[in-house]
């Protein structure tokens, strides 16, 4: 049989190129390579690993640890420290995933490529990318790298946690601290409204003149009815939350006065944090995983991206139906992914998923809320299952908010451990 | 009273139990979910009860009163509501076959 020499050729070049990707297909695995270490990715790496030992995984990260954002809001009431946010790699790494402590810089989707920012280049079978969020500089004027440290957002947990906590420490007792919280969607949904509450708690013990203001573009919120009744029982006169249709969005800020302009007015704080408006994390841009809104859109099953096939996007940058951007569903997410890819690899159809979110919050030290959900896959999108979960009941009796509260702890005890080893 | 419920997912189940850490790939769909709370591993001064290695029968007893309200909960009943009696079957079975 005559093969033409310019084919042999490209065949022999190709088949140089594809050689590992065959060598371990072969030996029944693959490469998988994860970008970001957060709830979903260090979760991913770790399951893909214990699920799967001949899988090659890489971790793509380049921070040493990583500052949770879950129960940040109890450091700024210092309820604990930052250093009880911080969790290590050793754990992912001890699951045999290697880690490559350095920044993805670009992604060929085509060539299933990942270009590092040390210099080197990797190549997968599938891709996970779990870039979190990006603060989107561009949304509210006045507010940009420069003015987050005269007004903390506070929206990634670590140095601006310790930041706002400072400024938060350093106010006279009687000053207004001002909060702005983003349309949907962002990060966490109730977590401005928990920020909110625990900043007052600690202002009530400590500065118990001073006063919070929380200036919304929203006219609802996560969990609203639960925490507007216990700020009326636990912090009487103290929060006051300025809704979308009151004039609540802010349009500007001016991180040299501390102002923040809404429709409506002026606000002059003595404290300020900008909750902004956000994005999936620039990587996600650039491997074109993000569409107009700045999100990226997948597939209910195994969160494969629509716009580029072979890339799984996980946690808060992904558009995952009703599902909320929260540290439980970044880490459900990625369980069911990776038992996806390792189907997908094997050649076996992912079967459809159920995921469970619950997002428990702290009104008090003592004074925990929560709201779950059950959902699945139905036509393209991941929907609440009918009838399932739901928030805390408005009315209770005994120790129901301490239970909840305990739950909370022992949750995050739990979410760390299942994350990060 | 519980070991007598023999349920017919706990007849015809057999589950290999596989990597350790909850994360076996016959896990059954909502099962990884349930490890958020549930770890796999042992977390100090958790008041979250394990549930890996706790009886099938035990399980699917604790879901069905949640589901129905007949035992009281905080999250519990909300995520059972989104369960079916089948969905229940499997998971609990699956976390019966895991190292307790």
């Amino acid at each position: 049989m005559a093969i033409p020499r310019r084919t042999l050729l490209k065949t022999a070049a190709a088949a140089s190129l594809a050689a590992p990707s065959i060598a371990s297909a072969q030996a029944g695995a693959g490469r998988v390579v994860v970008i970001g270490g957060g709830f979903a990715g260090a979760t991913a790496a770790r399951t893909l690993q214990t699920l799967e030992p001949k899988l090659a995984v890489t971790l793509v990260e380049p921070n040493r640890v990583y500052t949770s954002c879950p129960f940040s809001n109890g450091v700024l009431a210092a309820l604990w420290e930052i250093s009880q946010q911080r969790f290590g790699y050793d754990g992912v790494v001890k699951t045999g995933v290697t880690l490559a402590q350095t920044a993805a810089t670009a992604i060929d989707a085509a060539a299933k490529t990942v270009t590092l920012a040390d210099g080197n280049k990797l190549s997968y079978d599938r891709l996970v990318m779990s870039p979190g969020i990006d603060i989107d500089w561009t949304a509210l004027p006045g507010y940009d790298e420069a003015a987050a440290q005269k007004m903390p957002h506070a929206w990634k947990a670590g140095d601006q946690t310790v930041l706002l906590r400072q400024q938060l420490q350093n106010m006279e007792d009687g000053g207004l601290v001002v909060m702005s919280s983003p349309a949907n969607p962002f990060r966490c949904p109730p977590g401005p409204y928990e920020r909110a509450s625990l900043i007052t708690y600690w202002l009530k013990i400590w500065k118990p003149k001073s006063k919070l203001l929380i200036l919304d573009a929203k006219d609802t919120f996560s969990k609203q009815r639960l925490f507007q009744n216990a700020w009326a029982q636990l912090y009487p006169g103290m929060i006051e939350w300025v809704p979308l249709s009151k004039g609540g969005k802010v349009v500007s800020v001016d991180p040299a006065t501390l102002t923040l302009t809404t429709e409506f007015g002026r606000h002059k704080a003595a404290v300020a944090n900008v909750i902004p408006p956000q994005k999936a994390g620039a990587i996600a841009q650039q491997a074109g995983v993000a569409d107009r809104s700045g999100w990226c859109p997948v597939e209910p099953v195994a969160f494969e991206s629509t716009l580029r096939p072979g890339i799984h996007v996980l946690g808060d940058a992904a558009i995952m139906g009703g599902m909320p951007k929260s540290a439980f569903a970044a880490n459900a997410q990625a369980k069911v992914c990776a038992a996806a890819i390792v189907d997908l690899l094997a050649g076996r159809k992912p079967v459809d998923p159920i995921l469970i979110n619950t997002c428990f919050s702290l009104v008090a030290a003592d004074y925990g809320i929560s709201i779950a959900g059950v959902y699945r896959p139905d036509k393209g999108q991941l929907v609440e299952v009918p009838g399932s979960g739901g928030a805390s009941p408005l009315d209770v009796v005994g120790g129901y908010r301490g239970q909840e509260a305990l739950y909370a702890s022992s949750w995050f005890k739990t979410i760390t451990a299942e994350t990060f080893g | 009273m519980m070991r007598r419920l023999l349920l017919p997912a706990l007849a015809s189940g057999l589950w290999l139990a596989g990597a350790a850490g909850g994360q076996a790939a016959d896990a059954p769909p909502g099962a990884s979910s349930c490890t958020g709370c549930h770890a796999a591993q042992r977390i100090p001064d958790s008041v979250i009860p394990r549930i890996a290695g706790r009886k099938a029968g035990d399980i699917v007893q604790f879901m069905r009163e949640y589901r129905s309200g007949a035992w009281p909960s905080s999250v519990m009943g909300r995520i059972a509501k989104g369960f079916d009696d089948q969905q229940i079957d499997a998971i609990a079975t699956w976390f019966a076959a895991q190292p307790e």
